[in-house]
């Protein structure tokens, strides 16, 4: 991969997915990017690029830009987040929304474990959640609907207990027992599109995403997940994560790593 | 010992003790033993062998560590026989014990679990897998 296609992926990753791909990752554009080239049925990454900048169909476009986002995910990464979301969030929402029904939405879910952490939490706790779980990436969506988790992925995170409670082994997969998997709908979404419609959630999870985004382009993804939420909703972070450079719409909760609160004013719009 | 389990300390300066957690391997395989030390060295640990259970339980007997690892098809005495008798010890309850093996049928993981095991490890493993099940079992 020369200079110039690297310069050029860059550009594509940032306008397309809003994702920032480091001036130091040009050896793993070319590592990830291998297995692309081979399944699109080219010689090489350069040729594939080279077709890509004369010609750019989105579906290659794609597939090179889902190949470079970052999926690294893990059953109930920071713990702390799924105690906090089952125990606490869940049932005080619960009580005040109609039917008992909690909407929760994980934006930028990868490959699904966050998610169905999340419907765990829920159905353990007998609280009601429609639970949405998006990505940019349609490989990832793919493997998150699919259920299967390979030994090494079940594992991470998952007790052994809770592993069998919830997963049954599939050749030489595990797979979310229908109740759990019935209980998260998975769908291909940007979050760099505007809403255009008006579902609005209680709890969004936006974890481990924004650190990877372009910093001229986390205001308008933040500004997006703002209109998404409910005014007396919770929007939750990566524990390390933080948004007071890039909004004015949000309140860190104080003691609780990566949730945020809407700002009073950006509640005077809903009055 | 009493019930009390043995605690070894680290001299830090001359004022403070700082407390080292210590995790027992116990496999037949030397190989298992020598990457599941590394892994649990780097994770803080201060680590010691038993090549099988009646090894393990005089391990205990003497000192009795935080964290065990515990092979299930050993020689002389396997994993569950060696867990039954560590529950009965003066102080065996306390230790999180860790099935380490390459069993993965639902109905032997929960043999293991109903026996007393704290948490149950499919091989092959890796360090962000025993991270995870450390920290759920609150051993990190």
């Amino acid at each position: 991969m020369t200079q110039d296609d690297f310069d050029r992926l860059q550009g594509l990753l940032a306008s397309r997915a809003g994702f920032r791909l480091g001036r130091d990752r040009i050896h793993l554009a070319e590592h990830r990017l291998a297995p692309v080239a081979r399944r699109e049925g080219f010689d090489s990454v350069d040729a594939m690029l080279q077709t890509l900048w004369v010609k750019p169909v989105a579906s290659l476009g794609w597939a090179v830009i889902e190949a470079m986002l970052n999926p690294e995910t893990w059953f109930r990464r920071d713990r702390a987040v799924f105690d906090t979301f089952a125990g606490e969030l869940l049932p005080a929402i619960s009580r005040v929304r109609p039917g008992g029904r909690v909407q929760v939405w994980s934006a930028g879910c990868s490959t699904g474990q966050e998610a169905y952490s999340l419907a765990m939490g829920a159905l353990s706790a007998g609280v009601t959640a429609d639970i949405v779980a998006t990505d940019l990436s349609q490989r990832a969506i793919d493997k998150a609907r699919s259920g299967l988790f390979s030994a090494f992925e079940i594992q991470r995170g998952l007790s052994a207990r809770t592993m069998l409670d919830w997963f049954e082994p599939a050749e030489d997969a595990w797979s979310a027992v229908p109740r759990l998997k019935d209980a998260v709908r998975f769908a291909r979404h940007n979050l760099l599109d505007a809403p255009t419609d008006g579902a609005r959630f209680d709890v969004i999870l936006c974890r481990n995403v924004l650190a990877d985004v372009d910093p001229a382009q986390r205001g308008q993804i933040v500004d997006h997940l703002e209109r998404r939420l409910m005014d007396d909703g919770v929007l939750i972070l990566g524990a390390e994560e933080r948004i007071e450079g890039d909004t004015m719409a949000f309140r860190a909760v104080g003691g609780r790593k990566g949730l945020y609160v809407k700002a009073p004013s950006a509640l005077s719009r809903a009055a | 010992m009493g019930g009390e389990a043995a605690r070894r300390f680290l001299p830090l300066g001359d004022v403070s003790l700082v407390e080292v957690r210590t995790c027992l391997i116990v496999d037949d395989s030397r190989i298992i033993r020598k990457v599941a030390r590394r892994i649990v060295e780097g994770l803080g640990f201060e680590v010691d062998e038993a090549a099988d259970g009646v090894e393990a339980l005089t391990h205990c007997g003497g000192l009795m560590p935080d964290v065990i690892l515990l092979d299930w098809n050993m020689p002389v005495m396997d994993g569950m026989g060696f867990l039954k008798r560590l529950r009965e010890q003066p102080g065996g309850d306390r230790p999180k014990v860790l099935f380490c093996t390459i069993e993965t049928a639902p109905e032997r993981i929960a043999e293991a679990l109903g026996a007393g095991a704290d948490d149950y490890v499919m091989k092959p493993f890796d360090g962000e897998i025993l991270q995870s099940k450390l920290s759920e079992v609150g051993a990190v």
